[in-house]
């Protein structure tokens, strides 16, 4: 019971706001009340199910009903709880009970709130579908949901061209990755005959070197299953290639960029990874597949970072590349480390994420960073709570004594990737190290650029600077004590000593793969590295921005070529708009031009339809309205049948 | 064959019969009445309309009510012959079989009653 | 076996005696009784919908023979009982209003719905008669119930004329079918078919009932009357003769093809499809041109029996299953429908044109939305209740090798949706005209909320339908 209710306290509070919503028989103030009382509540019932299940150790699935019965394939509806999915539930719904919140005064000014609040929370209940499924069917229905709702908050001011725009982008790279997720799963099903995840782990050992032939060349099967599984996951993460939605997605209000940078749509990848890790476990190559995407996402998006000038699409792009620091942990088999960075991620980026929202709502909309500076004396709040996200995200800490959350997830990525004394992991370990550098960079570049030196906004907009209200800053200095300290707390649980018993059977590690074990063992020069990276980063920051606020742009003159391909994003909206955009419009054209209008339409639709007309308004003319006529159209039908009847048995 | 034909033999003096006697009836009244026809005698009288007439003219309701009334009671009849005849061999349930029905049937001639149906006027 | 007993139809006496009763009250009380007479007349279908399922005990038979239970007549029954409450509950605000009310509206109701039980029920071509009857005797006055309009009075004629027609024709196959196979019982046809080859009389008597039950679930060229009785009958009467009859006539028709003529299926399978594929197609292009709704709408019930037909036509397990599923999915939608039909009014007065839709959307949200709901589930498109209807359909048919009649069903489902999203279109995009009038009225919105969410929300558990669709089928076939 505490189980079900905490996973569709969302859908409930979605469903009276959206549905009352829609016939105006809810007020702003109750759609509010309700969604984030509920999802309050879920979160709230989230912590003992935390405890049970993942500190007591007690595991349970809760099985509702069959949903499909078709042959021999069989998926159910139901709620699989392990220490992964509390995990998961846990940092979503706190996290996003804290957005919810905010939302409340950041969207004070908009007129569809109720149709905010009900996506929010339904965004939420597909989350949490998603990390509850118990079989591959469930997982994709949250995955879709996830897409959808995604699709509908980054279009949601839908007045606007570029959110509209965005939210189609997003939803067709989305779609390019499921398409890979759908084709594993039909994989997975070809390949155990089920997609129950109990079923197919068991069986996984059994299927190595398994063979798939396709177009007579023989693949690994299991491998092939896997790599199609994780391009869902690439997809849905925005991993190098299928990354192009995630900034674009910026154009939703900033709670919904918050949402689905911290804690739901794009860990969904992260999490199914781990979640089948006793599938890729056995698939090393496909692994290696995950680490290399993983570590060239983390490099590529940090350069872009440093560069941008969107206060938002900065952070974006760090989400990005947190996100490629989790994917090659997964890929060097460090899957409680990249979950445990999932979990501290989530704090800070969306104390980030609120941070930045909060000084949107300050300088009147604005959001790009050359038009605000010396912002700090008159939000002081906002700054302070912007400096420990950055901290967190930077990874700054003290060894052995105290560190921000990300501190601790990161390094341990950066050691396993080391330790995992592989090709990959030294190329996935030197990627983070210069990513690190980079991190810290472009962190304290937003910082300096937003808050310090000159103002650069107009006089109006200056006038009306303000602190956000208290329903906005409280969630930030809530989120910002996760911020500060869920890195301390988790270590030992997540990573450290405790981890065999805290993750029990949700997460499979094989002995020849334990690359957790072996960071504990790395070199002292490994352990400082990323700390003394960071610290580089932050220094050149701040020599750039605050002591020689003129040398970027000379900079910028000087290396000008290096600048627009960063600046650019390295042109992939360019180049996948030469690759396949055009290409395919210009098909599509060929094809509405001359092989649909001309050909297909002229005989097909458009001929078939002109029949039709003719058939139907014949077929009306039958109807004359006379009884006789009907009468007689009976008794004909009789003899013609009789008389079909006995030809066709005399033939 | 003429076995069969030998059983129908009473239908066809039947027949036979009826068809005499109505010609020589009719022709009787030829021979022996005075003739002395007029406009009304000659129409039709049966329930107040001429046989070859346009359908559409407007006529009385009522006689429709009439008639079907009678029908309903006519048929209820009907069904009591054979009844009457037989309930020797059908036994207790038959007996009660047909009470049901004649009690349905009172409750559609109450109906007809409270509803009006009866009254002329 | 010749046992007399009558518990089996126990419901279907109780609601004969609670009718006789109640039209007892109705008339001494006068029309006064008309208000409450509504509730105690669903209150009776309810109790009987109750009983039905405890009544059955797998296969068991009364009076004889002639009536017979079993978990497929359970199975429609429901689905009849079903329709009927909904029916009569849509119809107490409309009847107000038009000031139509009369106290005999639900007994009428009641007395037709009696009859469609003993229709399902029937084991013998006397008790299938009877039944027919009854519901037909019933369904005459119903259309005709607004006797001071035209329209309504045209209606009701047509369909006594034509409905005498067809009854004729049902008569004369069946004495035909006794003559010649000596035995009007259900399973004593089933004896003789399977014995001996089949002689040129019995096949012409199986013809013409083919032909009085293709009447009753208004299958092409058995069709005609249709769209007149639709568009003349009051709406909800017009509900009710798209929902419960047609579950009754289709429970008859799959009983008596599966049942006695089941071993002349390789005989009766080329009519069948012949009569599915002309109802279809019928059904998808002449409702184009329609500017009445419930014109339209007779036509769309017209093809969603030749979908239905598809079922028979297979003449499977499979199929019959399809068929229930279908049944039990376009029972609610075609409610629904009817419901959204009539709120239809403007300034008191109902409207009927298709495009007095136009632009709703926009004042009458709701209830475009349900609207929607409904013609997107009657177009097939997944994943709402509808297409999970044709589903089940095409599928036993592809099985059974009948691939011209699945793709001609495919097709002109293709054609349908024209019409089915045309409407769609006028509510969502077209220019608005005036709201309709609110409020629609308590029992309609509950129609509307309960049978969309069920058309919406199928998808997500199909199983118990569909399970119980099967275990019915299956008494049918399992003997």
């Amino acid at each position: 019971m505490l189980y079900v209710a905490c996973i569709f306290a969302p859908f409930l509070g979605a469903s009276i706001a959206g549905l009352l919503g829609l016939f105006g028989k809810i007020s702003d103030r109750g759609a509010q009340i309700v969604t984030c009382g509920l999802m309050v509540l879920s979160a709230i019932l989230a912590i003992p199910i935390f405890i049970e299940v993942a500190l007591n150790g007690h595991p349970r699935v809760i099985e509702f009903f069959t949903w499909f019965d078709a042959g021999t394939f069989e998926a159910s509806w139901g709620l699989k709880f392990d220490t992964l999915s509390a995990v998961m539930v846990l940092t979503v719904t706190l996290v996003s009970s804290a957005i919810h919140i905010y939302s409340i005064g950041y969207m004070a000014h908009d007129p569809h709130k109720q149709r905010f609040m009900a996506y929010l929370s339904l965004f939420t209940f597909f989350m949490l579908t998603l990390v509850t499924a118990p079989n591959f069917m469930q997982l994709f229905f949250g995955w879709e949901g996830v897409g959808l709702v995604s699709y509908l908050l980054i279009g949601f001011w839908f007045d606007r061209e570029s959110a509209n725009a965005a939210s189609i982008k997003a939803f067709l790279v989305n779609r390019v990755g499921d398409f890979g997720f759908a084709l594993g799963i039909m994989g997975v099903f070809l390949l155990f005959g089920s997609v129950e995840f109990s079923t197919v782990f068991a069986a996984a050992p059994d299927k190595v070197g398994m063979g798939l032939e396709f177009l007579d060349v023989n693949f690994d099967a299991l491998t092939i299953v896997c790599i199609l599984l994780f391009v869902g996951a690439m997809g849905k993460s925005a991993q190098f290639l299928l990354h192009t939605w995630l900034p674009d997605a910026m154009e939703g209000p900033t709670p919904v960029s918050a949402l689905i940078h911290a804690a739901t749509m794009v860990t969904a990848g992260v999490f199914m990874v781990a979640r089948l890790s006793p599938m890729f476990e056995y698939a090393p190559d496909a692994l290696m597949v995950v680490a290399v995407v993983g570590g060239t996402t983390a490099i590529f998006a940090a350069t872009i970072g440093i560069v941008q000038n969107d206060i938002k699409r900065v952070i974006a792009y760090s989400t990005c590349s947190q996100l490629g620091y989790m994917f090659f942990a997964l890929g060097v088999s460090a899957y409680p480390a990249a979950v445990f960075h999932l979990m501290t991620h989530a704090w800070f980026k969306a104390l980030l994420f609120l941070g930045a929202g909060s000084v949107i709502h300050a300088v009147s909309e604005q959001q790009d960073m050359r038009h605000m500076g010396g912002l700090y004396k008159k939000i002081p709040v906002t700054y302070a709570m912007i400096w420990i996200g950055s901290l967190a995200l930077a990874g700054v800490g003290i060894p052995g004594l105290f560190g921000f959350a990300g501190f601790y997830s990161k390094d341990v990525m950066l050691e396993a990737a080391w330790g995992a004394h592989t090709g990959v992991g030294q190329y996935a370990f030197w990627m983070g190290i210069a990513a690190a550098a980079l991190t810290a960079f472009y962190s304290w570049r937003l910082i300096f650029l937003t808050f310090h030196g000159k103002p650069r906004m107009d006089e109006e907009t200056k006038a009306h600077i303000h602190e956000s209200p208290k329903v906005m800053t409280v969630p930030l200095m809530f989120l910002a004590i996760g911020a500060i300290f869920a890195g301390v707390i988790g270590y030992a649980m997540f990573v450290g000593e405790d981890m065999h018993a805290f993750w029990g059977d949700s997460i499979l590690i094989l002995p020849a793969n334990n690359s957790i074990e072996a960071a504990h063992h790395s070199p002292l020069w490994v352990v400082l590295l990323p700390l003394i990276m960071g610290i580089l980063g932050i220094a050149l920051a701040f020599y750039l921005y605050m002591t020689r606020p003129d040398l970027p742009a000379r900079i910028a003159a000087r290396f000008r070529p290096v600048y627009l391909f960063l600046l650019n994003k390295w042109y992939f909206d360019e180049l996948y708009d030469f690759l396949f955009v055009r290409p395919a419009n210009a098909l599509g054209r060929g094809l509405w031009k001359s092989g649909d209008g001309a050909v297909i339409d002229g005989v097909g639709p458009d001929g078939i339809a002109a029949a039709s007309v003719a058939i139907a308004r014949r077929a009306s003319k039958l109807q004359s309205g006379y009884v006789y006529h009907y009468a007689f159209a009976m008794l004909i039908g009789v003899v013609a049948l009789i008389t079909w009847y006995l030809y066709a048995r005399a033939a | 064959m003429t076995e069969m034909l030998r059983e129908y033999l009473p239908i066809l003096i039947f027949l036979g019969l009826a068809v005499g006697l109505s010609g020589v009836i009719v022709l009787a009244s030829y021979i022996l009445a005075r003739q002395k026809p007029d406009s009304e005698k000659v129409s039709a009288y049966e329930c107040g309309f001429d046989a070859f007439d346009d359908s559409r003219g407007q006529f009385d309701v009522r006689f429709y009510l009439v008639a079907i009334l009678f029908i309903i009671f006519d048929l209820e009849v009907a069904f009591l012959f054979p009844w009457a005849i037989t309930l020797g061999h059908i036994g207790m349930f038959g007996f009660w079989s047909m009470v049901v029905f004649l009690g349905i049937l009172t409750i559609g001639f109450v109906y007809e009653w409270r509803k009006g149906a009866l009254e002329w006027e | 076996m010749d046992s007399l007993t009558m518990m089996p139809a126990l419901p279907e006496i109780f609601l004969a005696v609670a009718g006789m009763a109640l039209l007892m009250f109705g008339v001494f009380q006068g029309d006064k009784s008309r208000h409450w007479m509504t509730w105690a007349v669903v209150a009776c279908l309810v109790i009987a919908g109750a009983a039905v399922p405890q009544l059955a005990d797998g296969r068991s038979l009364a009076f004889g023979g002639l009536f017979i239970t079993d978990p497929f007549a359970v199975f429609m029954k429901e689905l009849v009982l079903i329709g009927a409450v909904l029916a009569l509950i849509m119809a107490t605000g409309f009847n107000e209003r038009e000031k139509i009310a009369r106290f005999e509206f639900p007994i009428l109701v009641l007395y037709a719905t009696v009859g469609m039980l003993l229709m399902i029920s029937a084991n013998d071509l006397i008790a299938l008669y009877v039944g027919i009857e009854l519901q037909s005797l019933c369904l005459y006055v119903l259309a005709a119930f607004r006797r001071d309009t035209g329209r309504s009075s045209e209606a009701g004629l047509k369909y006594f004329v034509l409905g005498a027609l067809s009854s004729g024709m049902l008569l004369y196959g069946a004495s035909l079918i006794y003559g010649f196979a000596g035995t009007t019982r259900f399973d004593g046809l089933a004896e003789v078919l399977a014995g001996n080859d089949i002689s040129l009389g019995l096949i012409v008597g199986i013809v013409f009932l083919i032909a009085g039950l293709a009447f009753k679930v208004s299958a092409v060229p058995f069709h005609m009357w249709t769209p007149d009785v639709y568009e003349g009958a009051p709406t909800p009467v017009t509900a009710f003769f798209a929902s419960a009859p047609k579950m009754a006539a289709m429970a008859l028709f799959i009983r008596v093809m599966i049942e006695p003529l089941g071993e002349a299926a390789t005989d009766w399978r080329q009519i069948i499809v012949f009569i599915s594929i002309a109802s279809m197609l019928l059904g998808a292009f002449a409702a184009i041109w329609q500017t009445n709704i419930k014109r339209l709408l007779a036509y769309s019930s017209i093809g969603h029996m030749g979908y239905a037909l598809i079922g028979l036509a297979a003449g499977t397990e499979e199929g019959v299953r399809g068929i229930l599923v279908y049944l039990a999915i376009y029972l609610p939608m075609v409610i629904g429908t009817f419901a959204c039909v009539m709120c239809m009014r403007r300034q008191g007065r109902m409207v009927e044109g298709i495009e007095d839709l136009a632009g709703i959307a926009r004042t009458n949200p709701g209830m475009a939305l349900a609207l929607a709901i409904f013609m997107f589930s009657m177009a097939g498109i997944p994943p709402l209740a509808g297409f999970f209807g044709k589903l089940y359909i095409f599928l036993p048919a592809i099985e059974s090798g009948l691939y011209t009649l699945a793709v001609i069903g495919v097709l002109s489902s293709v054609v349908g949706a024209f019409y089915y999203l045309r409407i769609v279109k006028l509510m969502y995009f077209d220019e608005a005209s005036e709201a309709f009038d609110r409020p629609m009225g308590r029992e309609l919105s509950l129609i509307l909320v309960v049978t969309g969410v069920f058309t919406l929300f199928f998808f997500v558990s199909p199983e118990p339908l569909v399970g119980n669709a099967a275990a019915a089928a299956a008494a049918l076939f399992g003997g």
